[in-house]
């Protein structure tokens, strides 16, 4: 079983009966597998929300606290991982609302929707030759994979990962960091296919434009 | 202003008409998300295909999104660590408490 499932399953009732019983039961071996392997997809979930990993660190912990005294009443109407994962988002929001109040200029998220892949001004307008099509096309990225590699380059992905909408924010890093497939995701969520695609292309698109003006800005 | 591809030259100068049918390049952005998903209808996955043959900028934008997604991908960081012993004390009192 992958880290993803172990959070994740789909729709593995029978598996996620037995994880419940062990919990009930104290069972410390399925405990700590679980734990350990979940760790490091909650944290950087958690990390989304809270502005320092020793923050994020302490969600975690928090989720797991309340995962471990509540299994007692799970009651199986969601799967596991879904209950597992709500609790975790409610711990990193509430974090996050006590750090916010502290820090008054955090950005209000903008809307999911409604916001082009690409700004509109790089098209040709409609009384030009090529409507729709490149007006300012984008430039080939020269070495992509190792600039991204960068140390730099990583922290200011990073950055900009925590500046997306919550839940595109949510969606990439499931999807793309994590690499939990879109069935995974939507179970998780409890989101549609269809909302799935367009989080997950918003936050996509931001993320590329971002890159962009890194890769191409006065420091590339 | 960029230097247009080759391509692009001959998409510019009427090599191929317009029809309702196709793809611009402002449709084309919006739709590679759905694109690398595999979840286009047929008939828009060729019009999206047939866009790609004939526009090198798209190519490369669809090249762009795809070193995004790589660069998330190595975010990943597989550390792990042991559950703090509070837990575990947690986990013991279920032991304690069950039937």
């Amino acid at each position: 079983m992958s880290a993803e499932q172990a959070v994740a399953e789909p729709q593995g009732t029978a598996a996620d009966e037995q994880i419940v019983a062990a919990l009930r039961a104290g069972d410390e071996r399925t405990f700590r597998e679980l734990f350990e392997r979940s760790y490091p997809m909650m944290k950087r979930v958690a990390r989304g929300y809270v502005a320092s990993d020793a923050v994020a660190e302490e969600i975690v912990q928090d989720t797991w606290m309340a995962i471990v005294t509540g299994i007692e009443r799970f009651e199986g109407r969601a799967a596991l991982g879904t209950w597992m994962f709500s609790i975790l988002t409610n711990q990193a929001k509430s974090h996050g609302a006590r750090e916010r109040r502290a820090v008054p200029f955090a950005s209000i998220a903008p809307a999911d929707v409604e916001e082009p892949a690409v700004d509109s001004d790089r098209f040709q307008k409609d009384d030009e030759a090529w409507p729709g099509h490149w007006a300012t096309p984008p430039r080939p990225w020269q070495k992509p994979e190792r600039r991204l590699l960068s140390l730099e380059a990583r922290d200011q992905l990073k950055e900009a990962l925590a500046q997306l909408p919550e839940r595109q924010r949510l969606i990439v890093v499931l999807r793309d960091v994590e690499g939990l497939s879109a069935e995974e995701v939507c179970d998780l969520l409890e989101l549609s296919q269809e909302n799935q695609r367009v989080l997950l292309h918003r936050g996509r698109s931001r993320l590329r434009a971002f890159l962009e003006e890194y890769l191409e800005g006065p420091n590339a | 202003m960029h230097d247009p591809g080759p391509r692009h030259d001959g998409h510019l100068a009427g090599d191929f008409s317009v029809t309702a049918d196709e793809v611009t390049c402002q449709q084309f952005v919006e739709l590679v998300t759905d694109y690398f998903e595999g979840s286009l209808p047929p008939r828009t996955l060729s019009e999206v295909e047939e866009h790609l043959v004939m526009c090198d900028w798209c190519v490369t934008y669809l090249e762009q999104m795809q070193a995004t997604v790589g660069s998330l991908r190595n975010l990943g960081d597989q550390s792990s660590r042991e559950p703090p012993e509070l837990l575990l004390a947690a986990l013991r009192a279920n032991r304690a408490g069950g039937p």
